[in-house]
């Protein structure tokens, strides 16, 4: 009885202490909406190193797998504004950020208030309308070395390609990952104007969408030469990674970033390697940190977005398991790195469409190219 | 139940008890209902309400955020999101698709799983036993787990090519067709299907067995005339629930799948996320929710004839 008597007091006493603990430290609730790799970077490096440099503060990650949950997280931020509460996210990573913005929902960085903003070229940051970019990716050409004697430096050299070694090239679903999305885009962009590739990228526009249909067309006759020969593609980025380095493909879209993670792994062969191509050239370009206005660590989301644009935090992006590329100034960074990725111009990377052209290419080709 | 002329009898007093009893009941039941109507219901009927245009309330932040949106033009609402994806091109042959899929594997995975109940009913024995356990393996596999191992198993460089490659045979690569989706589907619902069907079996007595096998009755006689009829609200049951599980799948068709025309579930997955159409995706939805809601008719039929021959109704 006695004892009894003793084990409900000490429940009482260890339930009545858990409420104070908090109080000593702030949470920053951080919302990661990309794929696995900038999870892993997020969880191994930057976090770790920012709770080390800020003592008093603790980094909360939700994570969205390849944004599969955005329109619902949009709506949460859209309602907490007419609601005048908490939205839950304090910094977002990822495409989400972008349609903060068109919607005018995001705290505009200053130098002021975010230092090492300065050392990030100003046409980035004019990009951004609001967003802070802290690292850039590009899709690439990946090839098998050995069996690629001459290496396609444009778009038509690579068409040629394929067309010329039937089964040994493919690329993903555009609605399943980015670097197939961005093969789709570059083959319709192909028979765009500047002036109209533009056009689409800062606003949805219906009626350049009809000049995608002959780049609709060249894609379907790729059906019978990709991999498969039967028009089906694989699912996402990870299959193409996958199929290259089994070898059952010889070219394929990847991410720079994957691809160098896969490299450092050790399940990327060492004869598969990648390239760029011209006319047009894949899409890439920077990732974008987003504080929503009315967040309620805003101060924290600042932080942590000053500190990740250190650079400290852009050599362990360019160095760590990410091989990613870095967006501020390489002259601060470490330089043997550097070298790597010295002739990659952040600044001057072909952007993906507008939100909604992405939403009506990735419909547009489900409607017209596999299985054709 | 309650009754007004109360008699002070023995009788009255017990139909008091019912009277009581009933209501008692009643509000027993009453919240786990209104846990459905509210969590269950409710959602529904504010997607019902979304897909026939009304962009209001509930449905604000999605209609200003999607494309393609239909909103109300007359009283009732509009059924233009409706027309729409039964115009598009990829509507119909998904449709077919989730179909043909549905009853293939459904027709399938009951045929191995009376064969498995009959195997352990009739014959019985250590093998039975060891083939019963095997067969609810993939209950414990998490089915993205499962179908990516399928996938690898039947991709160009998986066991079947490589092995059969080793007689001199090319195997045809199967993976991202129809057929690598109901060998997926099968594989997901064998287990519960082969739990049910087997206890529906068992339950039947021996009596019944002997003395039809003494009759002189052939073996396919015996399962046609007694087992089937006997075991027949869990064949049902079996075969209802695979048959609605699979029409909603996603993972199996989206690993194992062809990009067009795939099933409906990747492809309401695909309208709602990647080409941002969530008012279609909804039409879709209750499109397949039509499709179980007549499956789950003959669920009913089954259990109501089964009451009504066992004398409970």
């Amino acid at each position: 009885m006695k004892s009894a008597v003793v084990a409900v007091l000490a429940t009482f006493a260890i339930g009545s202490t858990v409420p104070s603990a908090p109080a000593a430290s702030q949470t920053i609730q951080l919302l990661i909406s990309a794929d696995t790799n900038i999870q892993t970077l997020w969880n191994t490096v930057l976090i770790p190193a920012f709770e080390k440099e800020y003592p008093g503060y603790k980094v909360n990650v939700t994570f969205d797998r390849n944004g599969i949950n955005d329109a619902q997280t949009f709506a949460r931020i859209v309602a907490a504004k007419e609601t005048r509460r908490d939205p839950g996210v304090d910094i977002v990573d990822g495409g989400i950020s972008e349609r903060l913005a068109q919607a005018k929902l995001l705290w505009r960085p200053s130098v002021g208030l975010v230092p090492n903003l300065s050392d990030v070229s100003k046409v980035l940051v004019k990009q951004g309308a609001g967003r802070i970019p802290y690292r850039a990716s590009t899709v690439l050409l990946a090839y098998n070395s050995t069996k690629v004697t001459k290496v396609p430096k444009t778009l038509n050299e690579l068409l040629a390609w394929i067309k010329a070694n039937p089964g040994k090239f493919t690329y993903n679903v555009p609605s399943g990952g980015g670097s197939g999305y961005s093969f789709v885009q570059t083959v319709v962009d192909m028979n765009l104007t500047d002036a109209e590739r533009k056009a689409m990228v800062l606003g949805q526009d219906k009626t350049i969408q009809l000049k995608w249909a002959k780049g609709l067309e060249t894609l379907r006759e790729l059906n019978k030469f990709t991999y498969g020969k039967n028009g089906t593609y694989p699912a996402n980025n990870a299959a193409t990674l996958n199929l290259l380095s089994t070898g059952e493909i010889d070219m394929g879209t990847v991410w720079s970033d994957q691809f160098a993670s896969a490299k450092a792994a050790g399940t990327m062969p060492a004869n598969i390697k990648v390239t760029a191509i011209k006319s047009p050239s894949l899409t890439g370009g920077p990732a974008w940190l987003g504080i929503p206005i009315n967040g309620s660590n805003r101060k924290g989301g600042r932080l942590l977005a000053n500190f990740v644009l250190s650079p400290a935090m852009q050599n362990a992006i360019m160095g760590g398991a990410l091989k990613g590329i870095p967006i501020v100034n390489l002259a601060k960074l470490d330089q043997a790195l550097a070298e790597g990725v010295k002739d990659v111009d952040v600044t001057d990377m072909r952007s993906p469409n507008f939100p909604a052209n992405q939403d009506d290419l990735k419909s547009t080709w489900a409607l017209n190219v596999p299985g054709k | 139940m309650a009754t007004s002329n109360i008699v002070a009898t023995k009788e009255g007093f017990a139909e008091i008890k019912t009277a009581k009893l009933s209501t008692l009941g009643f509000f027993m039941a009453l919240p786990p209902v209104l846990v459905i109507i509210l969590f269950v219901g409710l959602p529904i009927f504010v997607a019902f309400t979304f897909s026939i245009g009304y962009t209001g309330g509930p449905n604000r932040v999605i209609s200003i955020i999607g494309q393609d949106i239909f909103k109300k033009d007359s009283w009732w609402g509009t059924a233009s999101a409706y027309t729409t994806v039964f115009k598009d091109p990829r509507f119909i042959p998904d449709l077919v698709v989730t179909l043909v899929v549905t009853f293939l594997s459904t027709f399938i995975v009951l045929f191995m799983a009376m064969g498995m109940g009959l195997y352990q009913r009739i014959k019985g024995g250590r093998v039975a036993s060891i083939l019963s356990m095997l067969s609810l393996v993939p209950l414990f596999v998490p089915v993205v787990i499962a179908a990516y191992a399928i996938a690898q198993f039947y991709n160009g460089v998986g066991f079947m090519r490589t092995f059969m490659s080793q007689f001199g045979i090319e195997f045809p690569v199967i993976t991202a067709t129809r057929n690598a989706i109901v060998i997926g589907t099968v594989w997901t619902s064998l287990p519960f299907a082969i739990l049910m069907i087997t206890s529906g079996l068992q339950s039947v007595p021996n009596a019944l067995i002997e003395t039809a096998q003494d009759a002189g009755a052939s073996f396919m006689r015996i399962v046609r005339t007694i087992l089937i009829p006997l075991a027949f609200v869990p064949i049902v049951i079996a075969g209802t629930f695979t048959a609605i599980g699979i029409m909603g799948s996603f993972t199996v068709p989206l690993f194992l799948g062809p990009n067009q025309p795939t099933m409906l579930g990747v492809e309401i997955s695909n309208f709602f996320t990647a080409y941002n159409r969530p008012q279609q995706s909804i039409v879709m939805a209750f499109v397949i929710f039509a499709a179980a809601s007549g499956i789950a008719v003959l669920y009913i039929w089954a259990n109501v004839r089964s009451a009504r021959q066992s004398g409970r109704i």
